[in-house]
């Protein structure tokens, strides 16, 4: 039968309007406009990291060297390839004022920064000028740390033993995003200042960067190519404007990708809605169809008739996400530029449609093919009896049904670009609707035999409320997928978080040392031991000499070849070295050198790390250690724990190899909480050139990442709930036919208003609890499930948030059910009645 | 037609229920047939079963040429198609079409080209024309059962099937719609199966076949 044909009739039916369609349009359009909202943020700020790349990075092209500062011969090379280079030193210091002494993040600039861009200070003056200072260097810090140390603007402090004053708050470093994740808030000077400091010398952890603008012709490709192959075994990183902040590119991307994921439960909680709102205009339309199969309608020609109508909605619910979710970002861009931590440039972006289209098409056919199939199957007879009918669609229904889950599936897996991440979610939606399903049908089955047993005698509106649950007709399917689906993300997010929390506020300090100690020199490490020994409430300390170090070559071959662009290779690795096996460490394969070994350099390396990038003893490593060369042979591997919290290095290598190369030592200190204060000042008093890192600072630091990022994902959580009421308030509609009839005869044979709604609302609770109680199972599962197979951590259940759901879910059915309860109390009975006839 | 021991078993609440319990009879080409009989006696279980709406649990119905017990749904609809029409007490009309396209629909499904001209010329037939571009919703139940009667005779069927046509009618616009019935069956020479309650309607058939529980319980000419 023609396509036109079943075009033409279904044309007629959707003459009667879009009444009933409320909820599957807002159901589409919700979750079609979250998708296409998060999309179009993500590719603002990715264009915004793109297009301001040479603002973020701080010039066309920039050079990174780890605790040294770039030999003559680089130097040189960058002054011929470049019309201007700015240097820069960025590290951690601590920042004094009076008694309060607090870690900071130190870049000490020079006057040609910043090359692209403005510093802005709250006070509008130019850095140049603040930095300037008057008899007294200046310098300008983040408000949060001014106020860490009660400092205000012109007043002194000290960064090591040079005082400076401070002339103003820095609102927005232009290169701030491309820094990466910073411990301690920032402090801008003059590296000139720091002359007379003692912070910068040999073995201090620092980085300098040499930005450069580069002639508008400069071939980026090939000046990187040049760089590397002449430095880089001389530990050089080069980054430029095309890729300024790959790490904050990484993070946008993955945690859009991880919201439009959330924005996909999303979807499949509109999906029930969808398949609810399909199957009751279906149901309606029993009788037509029968009609037209009467006068001869196949099956097939129904099928069409109803899917190019459900194709059309389709079309207008996607316009109308796709509207929305283009247009709130941009009427709201003003203020998500100033909410975000990247430079965005909101605007209209293409491939967020097309993906949001892609999901939203998809899964409105996937969950309204199920009630079409069974509209395909209605028989003509069903004019006399019977309506779509509650079986299970014919068998090659069921495998487009399949297919379409294998499409969504499929495209949620390659756009998303994290497979493991995707399938997961598809994973848990299919078993919480599975979980959810099963829990309905038990709760409805338990209802109708509740509604009959002696104890609900007597309790005419719990009797009342459990026959409508478990009867003919009931909403409670419905409510329970939706309801519950919602509740499900929001459970497993609100478990993830707390669980997280509590690992890093609770479990990470009980093991955790109070301080890291870093930049002893050499010739301070014996006396600051002897401090801490003599100091009775420091419980334990360790101490290791620590550099840095960038593997080149593994066996000869470059190292993130050979190690397939493992972490360990990617970037240079703190690294110590000791003598005799230290106390406490596990040799797991090989054996430790000797004491007193000074041949050929060898290397213990982290038998985990090694085990991942394929490393067996006796490969040769190349390591840069401040632009030198030490090839040494795996002797060894060693059991390194970096979740303890405490000291752990990658590589060892024996004492002869390195002992002559400048370096500091990093120490920790385990010590009761009320002496942590005492002997931050006892330290820094001793030894003003060393840097004490907090662990409470550094967790608090952290924790703030974690709750913007628990903030985004909750949101996104949020539209699922706002899909699944749109959903209960569908079916809290739908059926208020129902309770009309039902309050008219209860009102009949007797029945106080009072009683009726008490009958209804127990209905709400009774379902609204149920969908609760398995969303706190099936998100106590996800939460398990994420912290103990991505987060590789302990999984404790957190029965606050859990209370919250169940709580949340009993109101949001109440308020839905409650809006459509009331009409029917107040008509009178008769009116009903007769309109039933 | 012939239904050769047909038997209809439904599944009901409390078990399976016995409609009909091994209906044998054949009905002639032209003829007109009348089915009465109480209130559940299965009359209206017969028609659906000859007009294939209806499947029979066991039995056979033959009919124009195809065994229409070995048809699955789509054959039965592709059977009707053009051969059979049906016309309902309660008229069965689509409420989102007006008068003309009702009539139209067999048609169309029949592919023919001039589904229109032809749906307006039974439309005149059954003196609605000029209401032909009203919605059911806005025709009186006289109205709606005249353009019933016009659906079903469009394709010109070779078998008319009606149950109780007047059910739903007052009198006067009951007996209009029988002269109607029994016009469109005289020009399209169809043969015509019908229940009903009334005698008088009944007797204005060939033969009347009398159910009661399910079985056939008299045969007369009138």
């Amino acid at each position: 039968m023609s396509v036109a044909l079943a075009w033409r009739i279904a044309r007629r039916e959707m003459r009667g309007g879009l009444k009933g369609f409320g909820v599957f349009l807002s159901c589409l359009a919700l979750g079609v406009a979250a998708i296409a909202a998060v999309g179009m943020v993500r590719s603002a700020i990715e264009r915004g990291l793109t297009d301001q790349g040479a603002v973020i990075l701080g010039g066309d092209a920039q050079i990174e060297f780890t605790y040294r500062f770039a030999t003559d011969e680089e130097k040189a090379w960058m002054a011929s390839k470049a019309t201007s280079v700015s240097e820069i030193v960025d590290f951690r210091s601590m920042a004094v004022a009076g008694e309060a002494r607090v870690l900071a993040q130190v870049k000490a600039v020079d006057g040609a920064y910043p090359l692209y861009g403005q510093v802005e200070l709250d006070s509008g003056i130019a850095l140049g000028e603040a930095l300037a200072g008057n008899g007294l260097p200046g310098a300008v810090m983040e408000k949060i740390l001014a106020d860490q140390m009660g400092l205000a603007v012109g007043e002194r402090f000290k960064l090591g033993l040079q005082d400076f004053r401070l002339n103003g708050y820095v609102l927005r470093e232009p290169d701030g995003t491309s820094g990466g994740f910073a411990l301690a808030p920032r402090v801008i000077v003059l590296r000139a200042d720091l002359a007379q400091a003692g912070l910068l010398v040999d073995g201090t952890l620092f980085d300098s960067s040499y930005r450069m603008i580069l002639p508008p012709d400069a071939d980026l490709e090939a000046l990187s190519a040049q760089a590397e192959a002449k430095f880089r075994a001389d530990g050089l990183r080069w980054t430029d404007k095309r890729r300024a902040a790959p790490g904050a590119e990484e993070f946008v991307d993955r945690i859009g990708a991880f919201l439009v994921l959330v924005g996909l439960a999303g979807l499949a909680v509109g999906g029930v809605g969808v398949a609810s709102a399909v199957r009751a205009y279906l149901e309606g339309k029993v009788s037509t169809i029968a009609t037209l199969r009467t006068v001869g309608a196949e099956s097939g020609l129904i099928f069409r008739i109803y899917l190019l109508q459900i194709a059309v909605l389709t079309g207008l619910a996607l316009v109308i996400g796709l509207g929305l979710g283009a247009a709130l970002p941009v009427a709201l861009g003003p203020w998500i530029e100033t909410q975000l931590p990247f430079p965005a440039e909101v605007g209209f972006y293409p491939r967020p449609v097309i993906e949001a289209l892609f999901y939203g098409i998809t899964s409105a056919f996937l969950f309204a093919l199920w009630p079409l199939a069974k509209a395909a199957e209605v028989r003509a007879a069903a004019l006399y009896r019977g309506g779509l009918g509650t079986g299970w669609p014919r068998g090659w229904y069921l495998a487009i049904i399949g297919g379409l889950a294998a499409v969504l599936i499929g495209g949620a897996v390659f756009l998303s670009g994290m497979a493991w991440l995707a399938l997961s979610v598809a994973g848990g939606v299919l078993g919480a609707l599975v979980v959810l399903a099963l829990a309905a049908m038990g709760l409805m089955a338990l209802a109708r035999r509740l509604g009959h047993s002696r104890v609900v005698r007597g309790r005419a509106a719990l009797r009342l409320a459990l026959a409508a649950i478990g009867g003919p007709r009931s909403e409670t399917m419905q409510v329970v997928l939706a309801l519950g689906l919602g509740l499900s993300v929001l459970a497993a997010v609100g478990q993830i978080d707390a669980n997280l929390r509590a690992a890093i506020a609770r479990d990470l300090p009980a093991r955790a040392p109070s301080f890291f100690f870093v930049d002893i020199q050499p010739d301070q490490i014996n006396a600051f031991r002897q401090m801490m020994t003599d100091n009775p409430a420091v419980s334990r300390q360790d101490s290791a000499p620590m550099l840095r170090g960038l593997i080149t070559l593994i066996n000869g071959r470059d190292a993130r070849e050979a190690a397939n662009n493992h972490w360990v290779v990617s970037s240079d690795r703190g690294l110590t070295y000791a003598d005799g096996l230290p106390e406490g460490t596990k040799v797991t394969d090989g054996t430790w050198w000797p004491q007193g070994y000074d041949g050929p350099p060898q290397i213990s390396f982290a038998s985990k790390e090694a085990e991942e990038m394929g490393l067996k003893l006796g490969d040769r490593i190349t390591v840069n250690i401040l632009g030198r060369e030490i090839e040494a042979e795996i002797t060894s591997f060693r059991d390194v724990n970096f979740a303890s919290g405490g000291m752990g290095f990658v590589m060892s290598m024996n004492e002869a190899a390195l002992k002559g190369a400048p370096h500091s030592y990093i120490a920790t200190v385990y010590a009761d909480e009320a002496a942590e204060a005492e002997i931050l000042r006892g330290a820094a008093k001793a030894f003003p050139n060393i840097t004490a890192i907090g662990m409470k600072a550094a967790i608090g630091r952290v924790t703030e990442t974690l709750t913007a990022i628990a903030q985004a994902v909750t949101i996104a959580a949020l539209v699922t709930l706002i899909t699944g009421f749109v959903v209960l308030i569908g079916a809290a509609a739908a059926g208020e036919r129902q309770r009309r009839y039902e309050a008219a005869v209860l009102k009949v044979i007797g029945a106080s208003r009072a009683r009726i709604l008490m009958s209804f609302a127990l209905r709400a609770a009774l379902t609204g609890a149920a969908a609760g109680l398995v969303a706190i199972v099936t998100g106590a599962v996800s939460g398990w499930a994420v912290m103990r197979f991505v987060m590789e951590a302990d999984y404790a259940f957190e029965p606050a948030s859990a209370l919250l759901i169940v709580v949340g879910g009993i109101l949001a059915t109440l308020i839905s059910g409650l809006v459509f309860m009331i009409r029917p109390l107040g008509l009178r009975p008769a009116q009903v009645l007769r309109s039933q006839e | 037609m012939d239904v050769a021991d047909v038997w209809l078993t439904l599944q009901g609440n409390a078990g399976p229920v016995d409609i009909l319990k091994g209906i044998t009879l054949s009905v002639a080409k032209g003829e007109t047939l009348g089915l009465v009989g109480p209130s559940g006696s299965g009359k209206s279980s017969l028609l659906m079963l000859m007009g294939g709406l209806e499947r029979a649990s066991r039995g056979r119905i033959s009919a124009l040429g195809h065994d229409m017990t070995t048809l699955n749904e789509d054959g039965l609809a592709r059977f009707r198609r053009g051969r059979v029409g049906v016309v309902f007490q309660s008229f069965h009309l689509i409420p989102t079409m007006t008068a003309l396209e009702n009539v139209a629909v067999p048609l169309e499904l029949q592919g023919a080209a001039d589904a229109f001209e032809r749906a307006r010329e039974e439309l005149h037939a059954v003196g609605l024309a000029a209401r032909a571009d009203h919605y059911p919703a806005q025709l009186s139940g006289g109205e709606q059962q005249r353009v019933a009667l016009a659906r079903a005779a469009a394709p010109r069927p070779a078998l008319l099937l009606a149950d109780e046509p007047t059910g739903n009618l007052d009198s006067a616009n009951g007996s209009a719609i029988m002269d109607l019935l029994f016009a469109l069956r005289d020009r399209h020479g169809a043969t015509l199966v019908m229940v009903t309650h009334a005698p008088e309607l009944a007797a204005r058939c060939d033969r009347i076949i009398r159910l009661a529980d399910g079985r056939i319980a008299g045969e007369g000419q009138t």
